[in-house]
């Protein structure tokens, strides 16, 4: 009879790799979401400090874009906290003559964000 | 006659393992509840998930881009940290004042002035604790700066600039 004879060897040992699927794939699933939250903590953060930082750019005068000790940040990045140890950069293209592209970077960890801003020159009519 | 395992009861190997066992289990739960823990703490919560919070944003944005000026003061309340006031154009083409009031812990107040007259009021609650600052540009106009904390986290910082009015 089952209830007095116990379970065989092979019989445990399916029950503890089934377990054992189980846990790890409970472990895995938790490592990912986790990670996918940081993930987007993370974009959320930099998005807000690249939108600020381009609120600057828009309004650079048309003749200071190009100086390069002026292809800096020049916004509070306090939102930039949690990602530290973080670096900014910004890359100015010449294209045309009236436009400038250009793509702020905030690198941090593994990983990085962009955003770019098109200026064009308006010959200082002064839109903003 | 042999023993029931009922009478006999468990040998001292069984409740090792066992032990044994609920140990690692006991151990993987802790990890990652620490894990979990270390993680809430060092970032802030994600308040744009927050539909009430989105709705303050949404309704304090429009304010400000179609605003033309911040006054300083208005009636009995005082531009700063605290409170906002932007004069700002409606659909219709009138105006009004629009006092934003971040005073009250776990609350957003928006009071609509009709001349000196209290048109509308929206209260948003279940919010973070707010800030409006003044922010100076390049271009030497004001924008104005919002934060919000989450304890002492900066969970939110926003730069919005008024759009420009022929």
């Amino acid at each position: 009879m089952r209830r007095s004879r116990g379970f065989s060897l092979a019989e445990v040992l399916v029950a503890l790799a089934i377990l054992a699927i189980v846990i790890t794939t409970t472990i895995a699933m938790f490592a990912e979401r986790t990670k996918r939250m940081r993930e987007a903590s993370e974009t959320i953060l930099a998005y807000q400090a690249l939108s600020n930082e381009a609120e600057y750019w828009r309004r650079e005068s048309f003749a200071q874009i190009d100086n390069p000790d002026n292809q800096t940040f020049k916004s509070d990045l306090d939102i930039l906290a949690p990602l530290a140890p973080y670096t900014t950069a910004v890359k100015v293209e010449n294209t045309r003559a009236d436009i400038r592209n250009i793509t702020l970077t905030i690198r941090w960890a593994h990983r990085e964000a962009h955003l770019g801003v098109a200026r064009a020159d308006t010959g200082g009519s002064g839109l903003w | 006659m042999v023993a029931s395992r009922r009478d006999r009861g468990y040998t001292l190997m069984e409740i090792v393992v066992v032990l044994a066992i609920f140990g690692v289990f006991l151990f993987i739960i802790v990890t990652l509840t620490s894990e979990m823990r270390r993680n809430e703490q060092k970032w802030p919560v994600n308040f744009f998930a927050h539909p009430e919070v989105g709705g303050v944003l949404a309704r304090m944005r429009r304010d400000i881009y179609d605003s033309t000026s911040l006054p300083d003061n208005f009636e009995t309340y005082t531009n700063g940290p605290d409170t906002l006031i932007v004069y700002t154009i409606n659909q219709d083409g009138t105006a009004e004042t629009v006092v934003w009031d971040f005073t009250k812990k776990g609350e957003v107040h928006r009071k609509a002035f009709k001349a000196a007259l209290l048109s509308s009021e929206w209260i948003a609650r279940g919010v973070p604790m707010f800030l409006a600052t003044a922010q100076p540009m390049p271009s030497g106009q004001d924008a104005v700066r919002i934060r919000a904390l989450d304890g002492s986290k900066l969970a939110i910082d926003e730069i919005i600039v008024p759009r420009p009015h022929a």
